[in-house]
């Protein structure tokens, strides 16, 4: 039997997708960018493996690798962080939460939700900032490989605005009047 | 308003919103941007994104992902049960020898995957069950997974440990070695305290078959033969070969910490595709999926981390606390055991990445002042934090076991995994009389 191992993992996958077109189409994109951010990670593997191999075996360095790495994996980590709120996987302090009762929580969750989408959605405006800063101006990295910033910028403001998304979604979704079984 | 206001109304921000139940990243992100607004210039809040981009775009953090991957890869694979099903045949003959066993297959295992909880999960859902068989109280089999499953962020490659050489400004390999003599003290101690356990149960176990009649399991001998002994090692040896070949690559100068943790997750990936043969999208997808949400959840939180730290060094907050704190004219030891309580108080709420990179700012400067060796205390940082995890009444190894073992009652868990929070104590202790147990390693590998 495998066990998992995080407590992202013990939360239930969403089985019923729930915010209408909205909802599904965020589930959509989520999966898609977990499937490519997964691949991104191994590739990120396999790229500094053979920066270590062409070192030893091939007897020439290459300046790519660590570089590649670093965008590959920072853009993996921003565009997940949706699919990750989407479980309620970031984790959090929950003492107080099993002390309150049912209402006053629901009203805690939405202020807490709340919160955070204002922080996500004003640091998803700032990274759509800059992102416009290093297209327009045309900004470099300063190694020898030299590749444009736009690349990194573009996958932190996409899965921070997904992020934001997410949580919107989720408020308004605890916000909706909910049904009751007739 | 004065340093010291805006320092408390900053402490207290962060405890409001975090008690409030906001996500950690999320919460430390906010605070920061707030007191950004209010007291530092608007240049400083248009380089937010770039601040937090360069901070995570360091590339000993970004081996954090791929030294979950390898961890990932090897705890979801049979190894951990074939690491403990072939020690116990080599060791089932000593007294206690099958829990000493689990003991030594959680200590080499969490130094494959580098994560306690996993360590525990892995070990212990094959150790506990076969220990209960074998008539250890349930307790004592959960303490020594529990216990045993804390040497994951302690020993090489450890997630704690890169955080701590970030944050701290030092060497991550001397780092490393540091933690590989305190790692063994521990053990040595939770080995021999389990083969001590083992005969006070054993010798219960006598009396009460002379008193009753009734045979515990316990007093039956184990029948292993010799090629019981030899038919696991061919499943084992590539593992333990995957670990002393990354330690090489690391210390021998062929790779950085970040190619290390590339080529351990590719070589541990090849492994399980050809021990285990899982190599089939479908196999590796909960690999890859666990690996991602983990790395996502932790990296957003370093990131975010490193943004309140940030904020907190620029409006002088961290230099003006630890100027008190030096001010206060503390014995060292006393120093030193104030902040080690700050710490495991500080467990019981965060996640050892947030507290580290919370704390590093204040409480280093006072300890070098104090003239502790900063690599000596990340190892005695790292073990009061391994005893969070195992310290009731939030260690999260305890809720691991739990749910490996529901049957074990919350109890006789905790009081299984009490004697090795002494142990842990006793480690420290041991480390603060002793420092070249972690110092006289990294000093003879690396001058």
């Amino acid at each position: 039997m495998v066990h998992t191992l995080d407590a992202v993992e013990t939360l239930p996958a969403p089985t019923v997708v729930a915010g209408g077109w909205v909802g599904r189409t965020l589930a959509s994109i989520n999966y898609a960018i977990v499937l490519l951010s997964s691949i991104a990670l191994v590739i990120a593997s396999f790229v500094l493996t053979y920066s270590v191999a062409s070192r030893y075996f091939l007897h020439f360095s290459t300046d790519w690798q660590d570089e590649l790495s670093v965008f590959l994996i920072v853009g993996a980590v921003f565009m997940s962080s949706a699919s990750i709120q989407e479980r309620r996987g970031h984790v959090a302090i929950e003492a107080i939460v099993g002390l309150l009762p049912a209402r006053v929580n629901h009203v805690r969750q939405i202020m807490v939700d709340s919160a955070s989408f204002v922080f996500c959605a004003f640091f998803a405006w700032k990274s759509w900032l800059l992102l416009a800063e290093a297209w327009t101006e045309n900004f470099h990295s300063d190694s020898t490989w030299a590749p444009p910033l736009w690349i990194p910028y573009s996958l932190m403001t996409v899965g921070m605005t997904l992020l934001s998304l997410q949580l919107l979604m989720q408020i308004v979704l605890a916000l909706a009047p909910r049904r009751r079984p007739e | 308003m004065t340093t010291g206001t805006i320092g408390l109304l900053y402490g207290t921000a962060t405890l409001l919103v975090m008690f409030a139940g906001m996500p950690i990243a999320f919460a430390l992100g906010a605070v920061a941007t707030v007191f950004m607004i209010v007291f530092m210039p608007a240049s400083s809040v248009d380089t937010i994104t770039q601040n937090v981009y360069e901070e995570m775009a360091s590339i000993t953090l970004l081996s954090i992902p791929l030294f979950i991957l390898k961890g990932s890869a090897i705890g979801r694979s049979r190894a951990g049960q074939d690491l403990y099903g072939a020690l116990h045949a080599w060791m089932h003959r000593i007294p206690g020898g099958l829990g000493i066993a689990n003991v030594f297959a959680c200590a080499l295992f969490a130094a494959m995957a580098g994560s306690s909880p996993a360590t525990c999960s892995a070990i212990g859902s094959a150790g506990i069950p076969e220990m209960r068989k074998r008539g250890y109280s349930g307790g004592f089999a959960a303490g020594i997974i529990a216990a045993g499953g804390t040497l994951g962020i302690l020993l090489p490659p450890s997630i704690t440990m890169i955080l701590y050489a970030v944050a701290a400004e030092q060497s991550l390999g001397r780092l490393f070695l540091a933690a590989i003599g305190p790692a063994l003290l521990l053990v040595v101690l939770f080995a021999g305290y389990t083969g001590w356990r083992f005969r006070v149960e054993y010798r219960a176990a006598v009396a009460a078959h002379k008193r009753t009649g009734v045979m515990s399991e316990l007093l039956r001998p184990d029948e292993l033969t010799l090629r019981d002994r030899f038919e696991l090692l061919p499943r084992v040896l590539p593992f333990v070969i995957l670990l002393t070949g990354v330690m090489i690559a690391l210390y021998g100068g062929f790779a950085t910490p970040s190619e290390t943790a590339g080529l351990g997750a590719v070589l541990a990936l090849m492994l399980i595709a050809s021990i285990y043969g899982v190599w089939k999208a479908r196999d590796l997808a909960p690999i890859l999926t666990a690996t991602l949400r983990e790395s996502t959840m932790l990296m957003l939180i370093i990131g975010m981390s490193l943004l309140y730290s940030y904020v907190m060094s620029y409006l002088h907050i961290s230099q003006s606390t630890a100027e008190w704190i030096v001010s206060l004219q503390l014995s060292r030891w006393v120093l030193l055991t104030a902040i080690l309580v700050m710490v495991v108080v500080l467990g019981f709420f965060l996640p050892p990445v947030s507290i580290i990179l919370m704390t590093a700012p204040i409480i280093l400067p006072p300890l070098k002042a104090a003239h502790f060796d900063l690599i000596w205390f990340g190892v005695i940082m790292t073990i009061v934090m391994e005893l969070g995890l195992i310290h009731p009444p939030v260690g999260l190894n305890i809720f691991v076991i739990k749910s490996i073992a529901p049957d074990i009652p919350l109890r006789d868990v905790i009081w299984g995994v009490m004697p090795f929070v002494g142990l842990m104590i006793f480690a420290v202790i041991i480390l603060c009389i002793f420092p070249e147990i972690a110092t006289w390693l990294a000093t003879a590998v690396m001058g």
